[in-house]
């Protein structure tokens, strides 16, 4: 009887501990992923700003014009039409915008 | 004998054990009763770190979630002098990469000093570099650095945060609160190594990050509004230029663009003049746009009718000793026809029937001389006296765009009234406030202010605003296949020297809406002083607006409804 209450408290000093040792090994885990997760963090913000730096519409137009020969078009080339879809009457279809260039009309760069 | 003697041994190996325990007792007590506040404090303090965490300032996207400012993790660089052997090789290692002078950063750490800023809130590849260089004495921390990716694009809608991360200008300042993160203080555990274990209370949040702002902003609208107004302010070499887009429906600002621009992320080394907003601050005399709200006001009042005949004067007639003139030698013509040519002296004499006051209930029913209510800082009021101040030839003066004061911002919006039938509303640039996970926690409707005039009086001047483009000032504001109303202005500028009108310093304007039947744009464009003296608001500001108006619609997908005959259509998919 006497070992078994013993044994019994060695068991319960040994759970008490072997949770104290787990606590602070689980606590550096957690700081060592916050500190991964804060690096990720950054990156992300960092590729953010790269991505809405680099969509910017100034530099996409300057890429255009610059490096793709595209040019503006010239007042009256773009207009919009409303398509029909077949088989609708023409009073009650949902209008859907279609962009058409009329390029019979002299671009810029003419 | 002998039991006496063991007896003895045992009472003084009794008493040795007593002795020593009562020790024990004793310095327990004294180290868990007595000293144990204060033993506790001096451990805590040894193993444990208060750190003062503020979460990041909250991200402004456009109304279609694109990021226009937002924060980042920056390194910082400091170094500690006194633990540097060679303060001239370090200096020499981190000039390259810092870009910062040799001489500059050998002073700064030739300091008898334990900590000193080398380089704030640098590029992370400088810090990428420097922590592959891994000097002694010199350390990066992270800072939170506000971070403007579209650069000018909308600079001075956008304001900037400052050094500190306060917001300092524009919806920056204005809307600090939402957008500063929350500063909180942390108590970590920390080891014998002084590396952190984890936080004290386990119950303990991190800092939240500032809420993310919706702008009712459209960056393609903004840059194609930027993009004609540079282009006309070179063209015309004018001191500066203001266009401004709404939507004349809700009040929702889709571009405000200011010219020269400036950029926010080097704001450092500029003037505050450059910064500031021209589109609400600075007050102009409007000239001849005013006179849109003077024909509103007339027919409101039933003061005239678009058919009422006027009399022209063939160009000049005199009011309170002083002669007022018109470009347009005009005889007889009706009020609609006076407007549409920009007759002063018909705008005057629609003034003089209106009378002084009920001109000056209507310049305030259309917010001139108060501010709009805009969700920006630094709003001006403009300049509207009383007419206890007027004197005998205000009335034709105001109703010619002269003797009063307007901002951009209340003249677009006293426009966008006309445009949606009558009814002014409160302009406004954000449209939605979001905590940092995105979750929705105010939307900003769209605010009415009051009702100016019938939509019948609104539909009225519709049609002679139309007329100003088709046969009137404004014909180059028109937009192939759709319907514009407008009205050009041109306003003498007071000469600084001779405190008299200029006759080569102008104002030139345009302010109108498209489609006139259902507006989805409201726009003014002002263009400030061009170089050459016979600019006007037909010449040099309703070119932009025709520009921009087509571009505009277009991106908006909005159709003139117009049947259109192509010789060859090429779907734009």
């Amino acid at each position: 009887m006497k070992i078994f209450t013993v044994l019994l408290g060695l068991c319960l000093v040994f759970v008490f501990v072997w949770e104290r040792v787990d606590m602070v090994r689980i606590g550096y885990q957690i700081e060592r992923l916050k500190r991964d997760k804060t690096v990720l963090e950054r990156q992300r913000d960092e590729l953010r700003v790269q991505f809405s730096s680099l969509s910017a519409s100034n530099r996409i137009a300057k890429l255009a014009t610059e490096q793709l020969g595209m040019s503006l078009p010239q007042q009256g080339q773009l207009i919009l039409v409303q398509s029909r879809p077949s088989g609708t009457p023409p009073t009650d279809f949902a209008a859907a915008p279609v962009r058409v260039a009329r390029n019979y009309l002299p671009s810029r760069r003419d | 004998m002998a039991g006496s003697g063991s007896r003895v041994r045992r009472y003084v190996l009794m008493l040795v054990l007593l002795g020593g325990f009562v020790l024990v007792l004793f310095r327990l007590v004294t180290l868990q009763v007595l000293r144990a506040e204060e033993l506790s404090v001096r451990a805590d303090r040894q193993h444990q770190k208060t750190v003062s965490l503020e979460g990041p300032r909250g991200t402004i996207v456009d109304r279609h979630g694109k990021v226009l400012a937002m924060n980042m993790e920056v390194p910082s660089v400091f170094g500690i002098p006194t633990t540097l052997e060679s303060p001239a090789k370090a200096a020499r290692q981190l000039s390259s990469i810092l870009s910062v002078k040799v001489a500059e950063l050998e002073k700064k750490l030739q300091q008898d000093r334990s900590f000193v800023w080398l380089a704030r809130k640098v590029d992370p590849e400088q810090g990428r570099r420097l922590d592959r260089l891994s000097l002694d004495g010199i350390g990066v921390v992270m800072e939170g650095r506000r971070f403007y990716p579209k650069g000018p694009l909308l600079s001075h809608v956008l304001g900037f945060a400052g050094m500190d991360g306060d917001g300092l200008e524009g919806v920056e300042h204005r809307y600090e609160t939402y957008l500063r993160g929350e500063k909180r203080m942390m108590v970590l555990q920390r080891d014998a190594l002084g590396r952190t274990v984890f936080p004290k209370n386990l119950a303990e949040r991190n800092p939240v990050p500032g809420h993310q702002l919706t702008l009712t902003i459209d960056e393609v609208v903004q840059y194609i509004a930027e993009r004609e107004l540079e282009d006309a302010v070179t063209r015309s070499r004018a001191k500066s230029g203001t266009i401004i887009v709404l939507d004349p429906e809700t009040g929702a600002v889709l571009a405000m663009a200011v010219s020269p621009r400036f950029d926010p992320n080097t704001v450092s080394n500029l003037s505050p003049d450059r910064w500031r907003n021209r589109a609400l601050t600075d007050a102009y005399e409007p000239g001849s746009t005013m006179k849109a709200m003077i024909a509103a006001a007339a027919i409101e009042e039933a003061a005239m009718k678009p058919t009422t005949l006027v009399f022209g004067e063939h160009g000049r007639m005199t009011v309170a000793n002083t002669v007022i003139h018109d470009h347009e030698k005009l005889g007889w013509v009706s009020f609609a026809q006076a407007i549409q040519k920009s007759s002063n002296i018909g705008a005057a004499k629609a003034g003089m029937v209106l009378g002084e006051q009920r001109l000056y209930r209507y310049l305030q029913a259309f917010g001139f001389g108060q501010r709009t209510e805009i969700d920006l800082p630094g709003e001006g009021v403009g300049l509207v006296k009383s007419p206890s101040a007027w004197g005998r030839r205000s009335v034709a003066s105001i109703s010619m765009g002269q003797e009063i004061g307007v901002t951009p911002i209340q003249m677009v919006t006293a426009v966008a009234a006309l445009a949606n039938g009558g009814v002014l509303m409160r302009p406004y640039v954000v449209s939605e406030i979001r905590d940092a996970e995105g979750h929705l926690l105010r939307r900003v409707p769209s605010q009415v202010r009051r009702r100016v005039v019938s939509p019948e009086t609104a539909r009225s001047v519709t049609k002679i605003l139309e007329g100003v483009v088709t046969h009137g000032t404004g014909a180059k504001a028109a937009i192939p296949g759709f319907r514009v109303a407008g009205k050009t202005g041109t306003a003498q500028q007071i000469d600084p020297g001779t405190r008299r009108y200029s006759n080569s310093r102008f104002v030139t304007s345009f302010v109108g809406y498209v489609p006139a039947d259902h507006p989805r744009l409201a726009m003014i464009v002002i263009i400030d002083a061009p170089h050459d003296k016979n600019a006007s608001g037909g010449s040099v500001a309703a070119p932009v607006f025709s520009s921009v108006g087509e571009q505009v619609l277009s991106y908006l997908g909005v159709s003139s409804g117009e049947p259109v005959t192509l010789a060859m259509a090429v779907p734009n998919s």
